[in-house]
């Protein structure tokens, strides 16, 4: 059996029981819910990353907060408050990660750099449009986005549907599509894609625009459930989007990826940053923990796959 | 004008014993250039301060009170590349550098520099170490403990306390949290259940204090420290908790939601921050500086607190989405200098 995402979705649980210990099981669903809330945006932009690091060795984004950034800062100004809105803001968030994804890719493409250099460099201009567009106010959503993404629908917060529907044509795109196929093949040897007639650089250019789009849409959520897009609003998700494809088993040296892995581990970095908090953990402790047990969750993730 | 008057108000300084000394600036500083050197722009706190330069130095300039006030902020908030903006403005000939640091300490190499070049150097906000520097620092203990104190006197029954901290490792972080703690330890019927950090920003506070909620006792009051209130009532609301006696920080979209609750059901706290104009009040000082004034390297400068009667005029005096201000002028920072001898 090759299951690296079992892991994550194991230490999700502990730690899920672990912070329920110290309450002796009050609280749970208020827990559960508020990780789904939390985890989805971070699942989200876990799985855009998820599909460019399965383009192998080098292939990362690290533009996706400050794509975070502009598309919900472009997205909140225009809509302005006002009711009816929502889906003109929508469009405009996802205008956004288009063009940024093409622009990322046209650097890495066109110039010829490496994707860690063009898309850090990249990301410097997005943030630097997002305080030149709105100087950081914060406007608030319209009401009826608010209360959608803060909302919920069959007990489930609307943000986790939304994460869990993007999460579902992800797996099907991967799983079940050329698309998907020639992503992995590109990704477990170039030369050879490329040599067995596989458009590596369409297929390269289509990634690209797709983590740049996702991102925007998780910034576009977190804009709205959170009462406005602020200028270091992405901060946090440029290594929790790293972090969440590793902790999820899929493999960092690309033509692996795992879709179930990513919400896991979605889900566990919220609960662990719960639980040592409700465990009263200082923040040099808490951090020291974390990453201790990001580190253990990737051995134990990679040597099952190694013995499978 | 009545924000500044609540202002100094609040740090017990009254506005006419600084008239006095209106005319005490003699030397001519009319050929002189200021250099703001500033470490970061990505908040809405940074982007008020910015602004607020802009307009103070403008009128300044246009009044011939110097020649250049110019801003420049490094894109990276790293020392190193602060340290170099700081050598490339002393060899551009600046007369002073209006400085908000990246690092208490890691730049004091490049201020003795500077120092040895003759140029004036004032930090403030964030504030640098070197003896040479001016220093226009914020009470940010005091703010801390003004936070309990003001709980003590709305909740006198005591109770459990949630903490909001911000960015862990940064100096404003456990100077606010120390406060806090020496203020819960005066007020034995506090007692801290639990402490997140928010990192000064509401998405960053929500999501953390949804994680803690859970796993808490009631809670009948919030210390945060600015940024965070908004965030923190939210997670409050969803998690289907009563709303506790939030301190806030200031920002309008704090200061709404405080006018919502006030209007809904009578809803009372208080709110007090640095005021981003503090940036203003750092050129004023340098201006005297280079006046051949006399002026006491460690200055303090008081915080901007609104109260139940404040909200309505600080409210409508704030761009949406921003954070209550106030420009500080001359009088103002002869007012602080005459405080500190």
């Amino acid at each position: 059996m090759n299951k690296p995402w079992i892991w994550a979705w194991l230490a999700a649980a502990l730690a899920f029981s672990a912070t329920l210990g110290l309450t002796s099981g009050r609280g749970a669903s208020e827990l559960a819910y508020a990780a789904l809330s939390f985890g989805a945006f971070a699942a989200i932009v876990g799985l855009g990353q998820m599909l460019v690091i399965t383009l192998g060795p080098g292939n990362v984004d690290l533009s996706i907060p400050a794509t975070m950034t502009l598309a919900a800062t472009l997205a909140l100004k225009a809509m302005g408050g006002n009711p009816g809105t929502a889906l003109m803001g929508l469009g405009i968030a996802l205008s956004v990660g288009v063009a940024v994804g093409v622009a990322n890719y046209a650097l890495i493409f066109l110039l010829r750099l490496p994707p860690i250099i063009a898309t850090l460099a990249a990301s410097l201009v997005y943030q630097s449009f997002a305080i030149w567009s709105n100087r950081g106010l914060r406007i608030k959503p319209p009401q009826d986005l608010a209360d959608f993404s803060t909302g919920r629908l069959l007990g489930l917060p609307n943000v986790a549907w939304v994460g869990l529907v993007l999460a579902c044509i992800t797996w099907v795109v991967l799983e079940r599509s050329v698309w998907g196929r020639w992503l992995l093949a590109s990704g477990q040897n170039l030369r050879a894609a490329r040599l067995a007639g596989i458009p590596v650089e369409l297929v390269r250019a289509s990634t690209y625009v797709t983590v740049a789009v996702f991102a925007a849409i998780a910034g576009f959520l977190l804009a709205s459930f959170s009462g406005g897009a602020a200028l270091n609003m992405g901060a946090e998700y440029l290594l929790m989007s790293i972090a969440v494809v590793v902790i999820g088993g899929s493999s960092i040296a690309g033509g692996d990826s795992n879709v179930p892995g990513v919400w896991g581990a979605a889900l566990f970095m919220f609960l662990v940053v719960s639980m040592l908090n409700s465990y009263g953990a200082g923040a040099g402790v808490r951090n020291v923990l974390t990453g201790t047990i990001i580190i253990g969750i990737v051995i134990a993730a990679s040597s099952r796959r190694i013995r499978a | 004008m009545n924000i500044s008057r609540m202002l100094l108000g609040a740090a017990g300084i009254a506005m006419t014993a600084g008239l006095a000394h209106a005319d005490a600036h003699s030397g001519d500083t009319s050929e002189m250039r200021i250099a703001l050197s500033n470490n970061y722009a990505g908040n809405s706190w940074r982007q008020a301060m910015l602004q607020t330069w802009k307009e103070s130095t403008a009128q300044a300039v246009a009044d011939g009170v110097v020649a250049a006030a110019d801003a420049y902020t490094t894109s990276e908030n790293q020392a190193t590349e602060q340290a170099a903006q700081i050598q490339n403005m002393i060899l551009q000939g600046y007369d002073a550098i209006v400085l908000n640091a990246a690092s208490p300490t890691a730049l004091n190499g490049a201020v003795k520099e500077a120092c040895d070049a003759g140029v004036i150097v004032v930090s403030f906000d964030g504030i640098v170490t070197e003896p040479c520097a001016y220093r226009i620092a914020v009470d940010f203990a005091q703010m801390g403990r003004e936070q309990v104190e003001y709980l003590a006197t709305r909740l006198a029954d005591g109770g459990n306390l949630l903490e909001i901290r911000g960015l862990a490792g940064v100096f404003v972080d456990d100077e606010i949290s120390k406060g806090i703690h020496e203020g819960v330890d005066n007020n034995d019927q506090f007692e801290i259940v639990g402490s997140v950090h928010g990192d000064w920003a509401q998405d960053v506070a929500q999501k953390a204090v949804a994680g803690i909620l859970p796993s808490l006792p009631e809670v009948v009051g919030v210390v945060t420290q600015g940024g965070d209130g908004y965030g923190t009532a939210q997670a409050f609301e969803a998690a289907g908790r009563d709303t506790p006696l939030i301190v806030l920080g200031n920002r309008q979209d704090e200061l709404q939601w405080w006018a919502e609750q006030r209007d809904a059901n009578g809803y009372e706290t208080l709110s007090l921050s640095i005021a981003p104009g503090v940036a203003s009040l750092a050129f004023w000082v340098a201006q005297q500086v280079l006046a051949g004034e006399e002026v006491p390297q460690d200055l303090t400068v008081p915080f901007l607190k609104i109260t139940q009667a404040d909200l309505d005029e600080a409210l409508a005096s704030t761009p949406e989405g921003s954070v209550a201000n106030v420009s500080y002028f001359l009088e103002d920072a002869q007012q602080v200098i005459a405080d500190a001898e």
